[in-house]
């Protein structure tokens, strides 16, 4: 058990700092990426005895990452879709639709947390793979072979669904800035 | 024409504002960990696994079927004494009532039952 608990030290020492940003990447706030961290790591204390070495060690936890991340998007998503159901009805809580901001500053913090909902709201509506795909590709250390290994798909798969993902986007960024 | 020239400002103005959304995720700046993240981790952990450990245990050691058992067991031996107690009240009564009766007896109006019999030639 000791032994147990030195490796997974040695796990948290190694991939800490990535795990927190590849769940930042999907969350866009740094409380929730961290909470969604520790997650990652309990699941990874938890689930270690089921880790088989089909994967790399690395891998197995950026996906359990990434499965987080995404349980927690479709969270907000079904807990915006109720909000906006309780504003219609006429019980919704106004602090709920505050931001939090990405910047210090405030005037950027709301040039830039405008961009950002607006970048988040369009990504919300990509397929979930093109969506990850296409995340992970903007994070420094993730190659297009391990982004391959965590969708256990093929690389070339991979390059089609970040292209496709850029595509959509571009498109939903357009149509938004076309009406607006 | 200069329709033409406002329609491409404005399409040229859109695709400044799309490219610059979407350079949002290349401008991200990597979070550096808070000091107390570590710490909260290991904290979460122990307090998780130490809970599941627990519940582990009780779910090795507690079984449904066998709490079901101990139920039953509980209720027989529960309904068997509230019966005993019963029956010795019952037992009370009667051999209070068989008190009564051979009390009754040895009262005055019937002492001539402990009499014995006279004979003939018997002197009383």
């Amino acid at each position: 058990m000791a032994s147990k608990e030195k490796l997974f030290r040695t796990l948290v020492d190694q991939h800490q700092e990535m795990v927190v940003n590849t769940c930042y990447r999907f969350v866009f706030n740094r409380e929730d990426a961290e909470d969604l961290a520790q997650d990652v790591f309990v699941e990874v204390f938890r689930s270690f005895e089921q880790f088989r070495e089909e994967a790399k060690l690395s891998t197995w936890i950026y996906r359990i990452a990434v499965t987080k991340s995404l349980d927690h998007l479709r969270r907000l998503k079904r807990k915006k879709r109720f909000s906006s159901l309780k504003r219609v009805i006429g019980i919704g809580d106004p602090s709920e639709e505050i931001a939090s901001p990405l910047h210090d500053n405030p005037a950027d913090a709301c040039t830039d947390s405008e961009r950002a909902s607006i970048l988040q709201d369009a990504l919300g509506t990509l397929p979930e793979n093109q969506k990850t795909a296409f995340l992970l590709s903007k994070q420094d250390g993730y190659s297009n072979q391990e982004i391959a290994d965590i969708l256990k798909t093929s690389v070339s798969a991979v390059e089609s669904l970040i292209h496709r993902a850029k595509k959509n986007l571009h498109d939903k960024l357009y149509a938004y800035y076309s009406e607006h | 024409m200069k329709q033409d020239t406002m329609m491409k400002q404005h399409n040229e103005k859109i695709e400044a504002e799309v490219s610059k959304t979407m350079n949002l995720l290349d401008e991200f700046v990597p979070l550096e960990l808070h000091h107390q993240f570590r710490v909260r981790l290991m904290r979460r952990v122990e307090s998780e696994i130490g809970l599941e450990r627990g519940g582990q245990y009780f779910g090795i050691h507690f079984d449904y079927r066998l709490a079901f058992m101990a139920l039953i067991f509980v209720i027989n031996l529960a309904s068997t004494l509230l019966s005993v107690q019963q029956g010795d009240e019952s037992t009370t009564t009667i051999s209070e009532v068989s008190f009564i009766q051979s009390d009754n007896y040895a009262n005055q109006e019937f002492a001539y039952y402990d009499q014995t019999a006279f004979y003939e030639n018997q002197a009383p």
